[in-house]
């Protein structure tokens, strides 16, 4: 009940501080808009998008391989791509490096035989069968066209063989009727777009469209530096917010507390509740803020990022206190709380894709919260996941959490009851 | 004779092997105002907040209403207000929001909390300033409001730790009163202090602390009464250093005089009969080649009895 009071009166205190709310509000919203669209970012989407340079690379020898671009030159794409057709792989993957073109889109040799054995395969064993999508790693909204574009093609491919469609004919004369759907994709906002239809695990003939070269191009940058961005400064008033147990401490309002009738761990479980719950209203304005102000998508399940943002918190929180239980003076709370948080946000992908560091960081980067905890945004935000495919993010940081705030209530008490 | 409100039994508390205090033993009684003291360093904090529980002794215990500091520090803490001798109070929110939160802190809710907020406001003289932050407030309004939380719950007995330092006459003034006044009422006070006209003026009694123990106890008229007849001559030189070491040893050789404490430029000389030897002092001091700047004959005071005690001086 008091440590309701103190961790209430913490926060009260903390939110009529504009410079508090410029730091852990304004700030990372700034900073995530202001990379966002430097990148290009994904508000743009609601622009025609059009004209897009990609080239068809279809060294197929049967007639499948047609069919991408059957579908991709088809009058209702005209206007979305600009195709060209080569025979040479490698020129046309150099063209993606200059620049000229957005994208690559190749069809293996043996893509039709390939795919035939595997309908007439009686045992159930497929071997896969691939197209290559290779796309422009500096764009950020025409990979995402380029791939979903083909990956509808290849579901329907699928679709078609699986259904005993096997004619050749029969397939052209489908996928001639894919055009109008495809078409209405570049008007979507592309985080809309329904996950299951282009979901690769309804290939269930082994066709997938494997993305070469950059792994994580799909991922668009705004749903990526939100939570990044969130996560940083939340850290950051995380360790600040701990830090006010010293600060109390110095200012004689901590010894204060303790002469009078409250037990000292409710004392601190005030004050961790405290930034706590500070932490939880400053997460949940950026999501707000940033699906409002940007359109963000944080995901389809309200409760997988509620859970998600408890556990981030959480950790941040127990972090902050234990940073604060182990350092003699507020000061050197602040250094150490702020040099904690720069590394961890280093390694932990907050400035630039965690997926991009040397093998050697992967492990220390494991260790972080940052990490942990942007993953699961990024796979809610980004991927779409629901709550499963954020359960071992969750449990980690939750983990963390305990971990942390036990150690420091322990030597918090030995610290100050003498 | 009235129930103790405080025993203090022996109390020690030992900081990395030094020991600040070392066998305090006072009693308070119910409705007396008692000062410790002291000065710097002389363990008076140390041993407040032993009573407040905020440390724990190393030997020795007290009791407070009955209760023991060591085994029963809730009931301590439900009988003890406590005004710690730095500005205890969060800035950038109001004084009301301060005394509220301080209110429920000890308990206190509903109703009965914004009646005794509003009645500490009142007894601070803060009343029309409630909604001000204390960050705005000069140090005399900080230190009124540092009181009235000590106040809020209606405690038996207040611990005040120089709650008159660095602070500008009048609210000084108005914190002596409103002391005396609660003090009518029937609250007792343990007030600490190094200012002797504060414990001369305050007090029922008073403990004399240095060094971290308790060298006299007793009202000042029994205090007082421990110089004897002694008048203390408190004379300044117009020289440096080395000479005032030249003026000590003349003066001790006179028959009358009784002590010879040197400070920084002045020394103070205990004689029974100071207007009979000054013209023999002057004397003295004169031969030496020192000028002298000032001198003042003083009345026996606690400041004689300090210096009686210890051969220092409580200012320095
Ligand atoms: N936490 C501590 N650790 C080590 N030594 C301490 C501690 N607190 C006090 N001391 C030492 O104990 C002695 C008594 O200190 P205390 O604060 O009780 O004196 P005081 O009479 O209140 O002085 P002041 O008038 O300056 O407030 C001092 O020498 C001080 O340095
Ligand atoms: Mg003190």
């Amino acid at each position: 009940m008091k440590a309701l009071t103190i961790a209430w009166k913490d926060t009260i205190t903390r939110l009529r501080d504009w410079r508090a709310i410029v730091g852990f509000i304004v700030a990372p919203l700034a900073i995530s808009a202001v990379i966002g669209l430097a990148f290009g970012g994904t508000f743009r989407a609601e622009t025609a998008i059009q004209d897009i340079k990609l080239v068809i690379v279809n060294l197929d020898s049967g007639e499948l391989g047609q069919v991408y671009s059957t579908v991709l030159t088809s009058d209702d794409l005209v206007d979305l791509f600009l195709i060209t057709e080569m025979d040479d792989y490698e020129a046309a993957l150099e063209l993606v490096e200059t620049g000229e073109t957005r994208g690559v889109v190749y069809i293996p040799e043996d893509f039709s035989d390939e795919l035939f054995a595997n309908v007439s395969a009686t045992d159930g064993s497929y071997n896969p069968v691939s197209v290559e999508v290779t796309t422009d790693p500096a764009s950020s909204i025409s990979p995402f066209i380029i791939t979903s574009v083909v990956d509808q093609i290849s579901v329907s491919i699928n679709t078609l063989l699986l259904s005993g469609q096997v004619g050749v004919e029969q397939v052209l004369a489908y996928a001639a009727q894919l055009g109008p759907e495809l078409a209405e994709l570049a008007n979507i906002v592309p985080g809309v777009i329904e996950q299951a239809a282009t979901d690769p695990g309804a290939n269930q003939l082994g066709l997938d469209v494997v993305q070469v070269g950059e792994a994580q191009q799909d991922i668009s940058p705004f749903s990526y530096f939100a939570p990044s961005m969130a996560i940083f400064f939340l850290m950051f008033s995380m360790t600040d917010g701990a830090r006010s147990i010293l600060q109390e401490e110095t200012r004689g309002t901590l010894p204060r507390l303790i002469t009078t009738p409250t037990p000292f761990a409710e004392i601190i479980l005030g004050k961790i509740g405290g930034t706590f719950l500070t932490g939880i209203i400053q997460f949940i304005v950026l999501v707000l803020a940033s699906s409002l102000l940007f359109g963000l998508n944080w995901g389809p399940s309200p409760l997988a990022l509620a859970l998600l943002v408890l556990a981030t918190v959480s950790a941040s929180t127990g972090l902050g206190a234990l940073i604060s239980s182990i350092t003699p003076t507020e000061a050197q709370a602040g250094i150490v709380g702020s040099s904690v948080t720069m590394v961890f946000a280093a390694l932990g992908g907050n400035f630039a894709l965690a997926s991009a560091l040397p093998d050697y960081l992967q492990i220390p980067s494991r260790l972080t919260i940052n990490r942990w905890s942007l993953d699961g945004f990024v796979k809610l935000a980004n991927d779409g996941r629901g709550l499963e495919g954020v359960l071992p993010e969750i449990g980690v940081l939750f983990v963390m959490a305990v971990v942390f705030f036990v150690l420091s209530v322990v030597l918090f008490q030995r610290r100050f009851v003498r | 004779m009235t129930e103790a409100i405080l025993q203090a039994q022996g109390l020690h508390k030992k900081f990395d092997e030094v020991y600040a205090v070392k066998g305090v033993s006072f009693d308070i009684k119910a409705g007396e105002i008692f000062s410790l003291l002291g000065p710097n360093g002389a363990g008076k904090t140390t041993t407040i907040s032993m009573l407040s529980c905020l440390l724990t002794p190393t030997e020795g215990d007290a009791k407070v209403d009955g209760f023991s500091v060591t085994g029963e520090a809730n009931q301590v803490k439900q009988a003890i207000g406590v005004v710690p001798q730095e500005i205890a109070l969060y800035p950038t929110i109001s004084a009301k929001e301060n005394l509220q939160f301080w209110g429920r802190m000890y308990g206190l809710r509903g109703k009965h909390l914004q009646e005794r907020v509003d009645a500490t406001l009142d007894i601070a003289g803060l009343a029309d300033r409630a909604d001000g932050k204390v960050e705005t407030f000069s140090g005399g309004m900080k230190r009124r409001i540092n009181i009235a939380v000590g106040l809020l719950h209606n405690p038996k007995i207040l611990f005040m730790d120089e709650p008159t330092v660095g602070i500008d006459p009048q609210s000084r003034r108005r914190i002596l009163d409103t002391v005396q006044e609660l003090n009518k009422l029937g609250l007792a006070v343990l007030n600490t202090t190094h200012y002797m006209e504060e414990a001369q003026e305050l007090s029922d009694r008073i403990g004399i602390i240095d060094n971290g123990e308790l060298i006299a106890t007793g009202t000042l008229d029994e205090l007082i009464k421990m110089v004897g007849e002694y008048d203390t001559v408190r004379l300044c030189l117009d020289v440096d250093g080395q000479k005032i070491e030249d003026v000590i040893e003349p003066l001790k050789s006179l028959p009358e005089v009784k002590q010879v404490s040197p400070g920084e430029d002045c020394v103070m000389i205990q004689v029974p009969d100071s207007e009979n030897i000054l013209g023999d002092m002057v004397g003295r001091v004169t031969q030496a080649g020192a000028h002298i700047r000032s001198l003042e004959i003083q009345e026996p005071n606690l400041e004689a009895v300090f210096l009686h005690l210890t051969g220092r001086a409580l200012r320095d």
